[in-house]
């Protein structure tokens, strides 16, 4: 009896103690966590893992990476949306961070959170897409690819890491402004996606450009053309999709958010940790080396950004609908 | 490749690895790689995702070779608890399970050990001599399997299981398409329609494996054996520990079509190793002269398994090497490691940067050897940790599963689903039902589902895709023989006995673990 | 028994083809979300329904024993507090508290051990897997 009383009284101690507040301490004092909602090795976690070991470096505080995958994304982006806002728990997002609550709402679901429950702390990279086609095809320009599409609507395929994934996102932008239809045949990956077309299973594909350089110099794949603003450092004589006419542009970019709530001198410390690091000469090192190009933006600069590109975002998914039935033609 | 460029490579490769700073890591990797293996539940992935940032401080060479090192490591240390207490190391293991811990009863847990170190240690090294010599044109060949290949490669899968059940027939159907089910759970990556998720963004990736095998191997076993002063094991001595010349030989065979098997399931990108374990069982219980062994500590059920994951590993290796393509989510992060240090994966790699992909070769042979030494005297340490009295032991290993189970998403989801399937496992195994077809069957759904509609995607609703290319036909014919060969009971004299369709049939399976 | 296991997974199956009833089925040619769950369900729907209907020669339902049954209540008890508690309490309380429970309540070995062990494998875990490993592990109430 003893002992069942003893642990009750435990228990019980416990129950009101959870509910407890903790002590005001100097920020930080404990391992911060940086959410990346995408398996390791993907770009969120290539890109997060630089960042937090320089801020380690700079706050003289553990940083440390944690994979929360699951659902696109939605379940890390959910988890840091939901969690204390006290600057232990921060997230490291790409642009598919607008498209989930939009594709949430598409299905009437109640959405796995909001975009006004982050708070944007820093823009640090964003990669121009790139639109490759496999090396066999006979498509040399993007004139030609559009010339082509029109004739056979809904024939030639493009792969995609899954349906409203980024790089859906951005061949639907391609589609709507050169008015073409392709045949989607998603992946659950970037991974599986180039390997898809490197077999030749699909026609074209749309790719961070990290991944797809390797395989356009040893001539497996071609690109036509990009969706950034600029030329891709590395692929000087591939035009822009501007350039051409089509008035689009897509970056898989990568941001640091906090849960909404975080207090101000914690965001402040963290956006100035952050300027710190896009200087940091080894993490210019290490970017470089994954072939991504660094674009910072501090906070306010970013949320203008965000707005923008989740707006343009939005609108893709509107007109994408819902995917219930293929269109079989 | 001429043979002299080959062993001139090689050398240099060993030049490489046999550097002390490389074996160090080396070690360091297969030490760190063992102990995640053993702990239940957190695999290969978790561990190499643990050092990637550690990882960054050294040259290229090194980083890969510790991230090998512990992804071979988890391949041999998740036999161990697989074995000794019937709790799956990594997801990869739950086959050992079955017939590793029979063998540990009988005492002969230290003999499994023993053959599962001996004939990973042989399949990992051949299968790095597949690699070495044949990775160019093998990746090639792998990259022809788009999604009708895939269906096909999986419906076979599947029809395998039709050899993997030791008791009746209608049983295990029905226990895999439990599994099938369970694995439809999440987003549907066609349409991004969520399904049976009950509002849980948890679930949108559906039921991980780890904690369904965790739960219904691991937690089932203890649910059903707590309360015992000690299960029914048999504690050995020290001479026994060692394989008999009767394993031995036994398991030689096993070994050898394992590690084929293996290796060649291995390569096809996208392909989960934790099939080609499955298949490995099936094909050895379906080519034993004494099937009804299994179940009951074939030293085959073992062997074959073990040998399977380990080359299966090699095999994952080949496109990432070969070609730059991620076959899977731990060569992914293999590539992100090379990516970091500036080493751009690729099909020119082999050529561009002989010294890593050398250097990677060779210092998968020493891993191999440095594995085969840690392990085997570690057997008798193992062996030990059963002598702790079961009241003690047991608490503690379900502190290491809850441990490991949570550890693997930071997911206290994964804990529920690990306590739900181990009430499940539990009341399956009451009722006489075999679990391992859920797990297979939970893996094979989502990508069997996913190849099938890619596959009507490409070819816009027709199904003579399937037919039209010849990878995919021949499997599917092969799949269609073995149908019918399976089916070749039903027009037996006993037909109802020879399907197993008699309760009986499965008693020895519940004899092995109620008291 | 059979019959009994057999009808339960059939009504099983069919409370999945019910929760399926929202999701497109598609046509053959272009199947929606809801295709293979449907096909599936009905598929164990037949063979649940073969089990029990061949289930005449298993044995008896009472037959199966059921002796470790409070053990294994007080394991799986254990592993839904772990389930409860393992965000709210923290990694290292609530598994102190899950061990010390089955050592000594349910195992009834001596304080000595039961606070030793806990308190070891608890903290002990806690400090490799944390600290050493960097593996998140949660904190609970009191930063513990």
């Amino acid at each position: 009896m003893m002992t069942a009383r003893f642990f009750i009284a435990a228990l019980a101690i416990l129950f009101t103690l959870s509910h407890g507040t903790e002590a005001q301490e100097k920020y930080p004092n404990r391992n911060i966590t940086v959410v990346a909602p995408f398996p390791p090795g993907g770009v969120a976690d290539l890109t997060a893992r630089p960042v937090a070991s320089v801020m380690e470096k700079i706050l003289k505080n553990p940083v440390v990476v944690v994979n929360k995958t699951g659902a696109a994304g939605a379940v890390g982006m959910s988890y840091v949306a939901n969690s204390k806002p006290d600057g232990y728990t921060l997230l490291l997002a790409l642009s598919s961070i607008s498209i989930i609550p939009e594709a949430d709402k598409l299905f009437d679901r109640k959405p796995a959170y909001n975009m006004d429950q982050l708070v944007p702390i820093a823009l640090i990279s964003a990669d121009p897409t790139i639109f490759v086609v496999h090396a066999d095809r006979p498509w040399k320009s993007v004139k030609e690819f559009v010339a082509d599409a029109k004739k056979r609507p809904g024939e030639i395929s493009f792969s995609s890491s899954g349906v409203y994934g980024t790089l859906h996102m951005a061949m639907e932008m391609l589609m709507h402004s050169a008015d073409i239809k392709l045949k989607h045949v998603p992946y659950g990956g970037a991974g599986p996606a180039l390997t898809s077309i490197l077999g030749g299973h699909v026609d074209t594909l749309a790719s961070g450009p990290a991944v797809v350089i390797p395989q356009i110099k040893a001539g497996k794949l071609r690109p036509l053309a990009g969706w950034g603003t600029k030329r891709v450092a590395s692929l000087p004589e591939v035009p822009t999709f501007k350039e051409l006419g089509y008035d689009i542009e897509f970056y898989i970019w990568a941001g640091l958010f906090a849960p909404k709530g975080t207090p101000e001198p914690v965001l402040k410390t963290l956006r100035s940790t952050v300027g710190q690091v896009v200087k940091d000469p080894e993490f210019i090192a290490t970017m470089d080396k994954i072939q991504t190009p660094i674009s910072y933006l501090d906070a306010p600069e970013f949320q203008k950004f965000w707005d923008k590109d989740a707006k343009m975002l939005a609108d893709a998914i509107k007109r994408i609908g819902r995917l219930e039935i293929q269109e079989a033609k | 490749m001429t043979m002299t460029e080959t062993l001139q490579n090689l050398y240099l490769g060993f030049t490489v690895a046999l550097a002390p700073g490389m074996l160090l890591y080396a070690f360091i990797g297969c030490l760190i790689g063992t102990l995640v293996g053993v702990l239940p539940g957190v695999g290969p992935l978790a561990g190499i995702s643990l050092l990637l940032p550690a990882s960054f401080g050294l040259d290229a060479t090194s980083a890969i070779v510790l991230l090998a090192g512990i992804y071979y490591g988890a391949m041999y240390g998740g036999s161990t608890t697989s074995i000794l207490m019937r709790i799956p190391g990594e997801a990869a293991s739950v086959m050992t399970c079955i017939d590793g811990y029979a063998m540990t009863r009988k005492g002969r847990g230290g003999a499994a050990l023993a053959i599962a170190a001996v004939g990973s240690y042989a399949a990992g090294t051949v299968s790095v001599i597949g690699l070495m010599l044949m990775a160019p044109p093998l990746a090639r060949f792998a990259l022809r399997f788009g999604p009708p290949e895939y269906f096909a490669l999986l419906l076979l899968g599947l029809l395998v299981l039709a050899y993997m059940s030791g008791g009746s027939l209608p049983k295990s159907l029905a226990m895999a398409l439990l599994g099938l089910l369970l694995g439809m759970i999440g987003i549907d990556p066609m349409t991004g329609y969520f399904r049976f998720h009950y509002g849980l963004v948890e679930l949108g990736d559906g039921i991980g494996v780890v904690p369904v095998a965790v739960g219904l191997f691991g937690l089932s076993e203890i649910l059903l054996t707590a309360g015992q002063a000690a299960p029914e094991v048999i504690k050995p001595r020290l001479r026994e520990l060692l394989p008999s010349r009767r394993e031995w030989k036994d398991s030689a065979w096993p070994i050898a079509r394992g590690t084929l098997l293996g290796f060649l399931i291995g390569i096809i990108p996208g392909s989960a190793h934790i099939i080609s374990s499955f298949v490995s069982y099936a094909v050895e219980r379906r080519l034993s002269k004494h099937p009804e062994r299994f179940g009951q500590g074939a030293v085959e059920g073992v062997a074959g398994p073990e040998s399977a994951n380990n080359s299966a590993t090699s095999g994952a290796f080949v496109p990432m090497l070969a070609l730059g393509v991620p076959s899977g989510p731990i060569p992914a992060v293999m590539l992100a490691a090379m990516m970091v240090h500036g080493i751009s994966p690729g099909p020119l790699l082999i050529q561009q940067q002989p010294e890593l992909f050398w250097g990677f070769i060779a210092s998968m042979y020493v891993g191999n050897i440095v594995l085969l030494i840690l392990n085997l005297p570690l057997v008798g340490l193992f062996v030990n940790i059963l002598r702790i009295p079961y009241p003690i032991l047991y608490p503690s290993i379900l502190v290491f599963c809850l441990l490991g189970v949570y550890a693997v998403n930071g997911s206290v989801i994964d804990i529920w689903i690990m306590t739900m399937m181990g009430a499940l496992g539990y009341l399956l195994r009451k009722f006489d039902f075999e679990t391992a077809p859920i797990v297979l069957g939970l893996v094979l759904a989502p990508m069997l589902e996913m190849s099938f509609r890619q596959s009507l995607s490409m070819s816009s609703g027709s199904y003579a895709v399937f037919v039209n290319r010849p990878i995919a036909l021949v499997m599917l014919a092969f799949g269609v023989l073995l149908l019918v060969l399976s089916l070749r009971p039903l027009v037996a004299e006993n037909w109802r006995k020879a399907l197993g369709l008699q309760g009986g049939a499965n008693l020895e399976e519940k004899n092995s673990s109620s008291p | 028994m059979d019959r009994i296991s057999g009808s339960l997974l059939a009504l099983f199956a069919l409370w999945v083809i019910w929760e399926s009833r929202n999701l497109p089925f598609g046509t053959f040619r272009n199947p929606g979300p809801g295709y293979m769950p449907i096909l599936l369900a009905s598929a164990l729907l037949l063979f649940s329904v073969v089990i029990a209907l061949t289930g005449g020669k298993a044995e008896r339902l009472t037959s199966i024993g059921w002796k470790e049954i409070s053990h294994a209540t007080a394991v799986l008890a254990a592993c839904i507090f772990a389930a409860l508690g393992m965000e709210r309490f923290g990694y290292r309380l609530t598994v102190l508290l899950v061990a010390a429970v089955l050592l000594k309540a349910i195992e009834r070995k001596s304080w000595f051990l039961t606070i030793t062990l806990a308190v070891t494998l608890a903290f002990g875990t806690f400090y490799v897997f944390y600290t050493l490993l960097r593996v998140p592990l949660p904190f609970g109430p009191l930063g513990i």
